[in-house]
């Protein structure tokens, strides 16, 4: 029962002071635990990917790309090559901005691109989130910008399509009224051959910005990288939703079975919980309660013996609602990139049970 | 549905896990437990999870906004348990300014649904969709409306939004299950 106070949870910073509790330890060990979680600092780490997460989709769809340009330009995806010009989507604000910084930091770092949109550049994006109002200004050159890094394109061409989008920006921004763009006018580029008139025009900016956002979705759920085409990846963007939602289904139902009673003194922990250890507030603070039934549960003990692992290593369950692979808490963002075998072993099953 | 002030909406990751579970600890403490049977103890805690998620994002996002009127919304089963956990807090002038929203979605999804019997007739009639263009797309079709379905409030968004809210969903939903599951162990291991 004291085996809680040498927790393997990393996030943790108390120390092991709950093992000096006597009375009623194991209800102590659950707000222990939500008093982890509310004065966690902030020990994620600050990689893109986790700093991506946190963004809404239009900034994140620069950083995105930028740190998986490595990736993307090893993988070298036939969208990107087909490309003979430059695009640059019809979007809000935030992803302008991003796209003036990141053209004229494309051309200090790689030379070689097939197209400088912004999801080939190369920019740290830890410095791009952090730099963001840094932004606001450099929405000026947006115009300037992508004449310098055009090789292909003559002059007139991209004036005429400059002309011709600004209607197609009025469209699109028409037809996606929850978008609320703001921009005055578009850099759309049409390919080689292909019709320029504004309504293919328009289209083929929606459908960028629909495979910008795809492309998104594929870094989000594990295992969709290696995945081409589009129906195949949406199933899998589909069955990963599916099982997070039978997993709160689950947990809910195991949260419920272990039914505790919480008397907390919930506004002196949220005052305190500003990245401040509550060591000491502790013993203070909680009237923990004993939650009754937790024994005679027969629901619960069939899991308990799974459960015997240290935090970071949790088994696969056995299957009774749910079969999934869990991975340890704390990384779990981050281990979702790098398991990708769980997660597709995982989502295989949730297909055949479909 | 996306407000494109980015900027102030970027939060740390662990920020993100606290503030569901405040809130959600607070919804928790609001609804009294049924200590009835432990299904509705069920229902109380994934209630009071997703509400807490939705009201996460203050409103931000459609799904959120979707989650929690569909939870409050009048004649629902739940409907008690929503009011007890949503309580005083300013949720509820969100969930009253959706009632046009979902009046005008709903006009919406009305026409789309013509729209959409209208092309299934036109496919029938035509000959069998050779081409492998149109079956992917066709295959893509399905599972969009699948995605749609399963994403709170999903039926009245476009494409473009439909994925930016499967993003944050996505985001959500995982942040979710990792605190309800770091309780859930948490307890487990006090029992030992």
């Amino acid at each position: 029962m004291e085996s809680n106070a040498g927790t393997t949870e990393p996030r943790s910073n108390l120390t092991a002071s709950d093992g000096a509790q006597v009375t009623a330890l194991e209800s102590l060990h659950f707000t222990d635990e939500i008093h982890r979680l509310i004065s966690a600092p902030v020990t994620d780490s600050s990689t893109s990917f986790m700093a991506l997460l946190e963004l809404p989709p239009p900034q994140a769809v620069e950083l995105l790309h930028s740190s998986d340009s490595p990736k993307l330009l090893a993988t070298s995806s036939p969208n990107v090559e087909d490309f003979k010009g430059s695009f640059h989507f019809p979007s809000n604000t935030g992803l302008i901005e991003r796209d003036a910084r990141f053209s004229g930091e494309a051309n200090n770092s790689n030379g070689k691109r097939n197209s400088p949109e912004p999801k080939d550049l190369s920019a740290n994006p830890e410095k791009a989130v952090k730099s963001e109002p840094a932004e606001t200004e450099s929405s000026q050159p947006l115009v300037s910008d992508p004449a310098l890094e055009k090789r292909s394109i003559k002059r007139k061409d991209r004036e005429n399509k400059v002309k011709g989008s600004t209607k197609k920006s009025k469209t699109a921004a028409n037809e996606s009224s929850e978008d609320a763009e703001k921009l005055p006018y578009v850099h759309v580029r049409a390919r080689r051959g292909q019709a320029t008139d504004s309504h293919s025009l328009a289209e083929r900016a929606r459908r960028e910005k629909i495979n910008a956002r795809m492309k998104l979705l594929q870094e989000l759920v594990p295992g969709c990288n290696k995945i081409s085409g589009t129906a195949l990846v949406l199933d899998e963007i589909i069955n990963h939703a599916q099982s997070l939602q039978q997993q709160v289904e689950f947990l809910s139902m195991r949260l419920a079975a272990v039914n505790p009673r919480i008397d907390v003194n919930l506004d002196s922990i949220l005052t305190s919980e500003s990245g401040s250890l509550m060591d000491s507030n502790l013993p203070s603070l909680v009237m923990p309660v004993m939650w009754p039934e937790v024994q005679g549960n027969g629901h619960r003990q069939q899991y308990l013996h799974q459960w015997h692992v240290d935090a970071l290593h949790q088994p696969v369950w056995g299957r009774e609602e749910v079969c999934n692979n869990y991975i340890t808490p704390e990384n779990s963002l981050l281990t979702y990139d790098s398991s990708t075998n769980s997660e597709t072993l995982h989502a295989n099953q949730l297909k055949m049970e479909l | 549905m996306w407000t494109p002030c980015g900027m102030a909406r970027m939060r740390p990751h662990s920020s993100l896990k606290q503030e569901f579970l405040k809130e959600w600890i607070k919804g928790l403490q609001r609804c009294s437990f049924p200590k009835k049977s432990i299904l509705e103890r069920k229902k109380a805690i994934k209630l009071s999870a997703d509400i807490a998620m939705a009201s996460a994002r203050n409103g931000t996002t459609c799904w959120s906004r979707a989650l929690i009127s569909s939870a409050a919304r009048d004649g629902s089963d739940n409907n008690h348990l929503v009011k007890q956990i949503l309580g005083p807090e300013s949720d509820r002038p969100a969930m009253e300014n959706k009632a046009p929203a979902r009046e005008a979605s709903v006009c919406k999804k009305i026409l789309k649904r013509s729209c959409r019997i209208r092309r299934r007739g036109r496919r029938k009639c035509g000959a069998a969709a050779a081409a492998p263009s149109s079956i992917a797309k066709h295959l893509v079709k399905k599972r969009r409306q699948i995605l749609r379905s399963l994403i709170p409030g999903g039926e009245f968004m476009n494409e473009i939004c439909l994925i930016e809210e499967t993003l944050d969903y996505i985001t959500s939903l995982r942040v979710q299950v990792d605190v309800m599951r770091s309780l859930a162990t948490a307890s487990v291991r006090g029992t030992e």
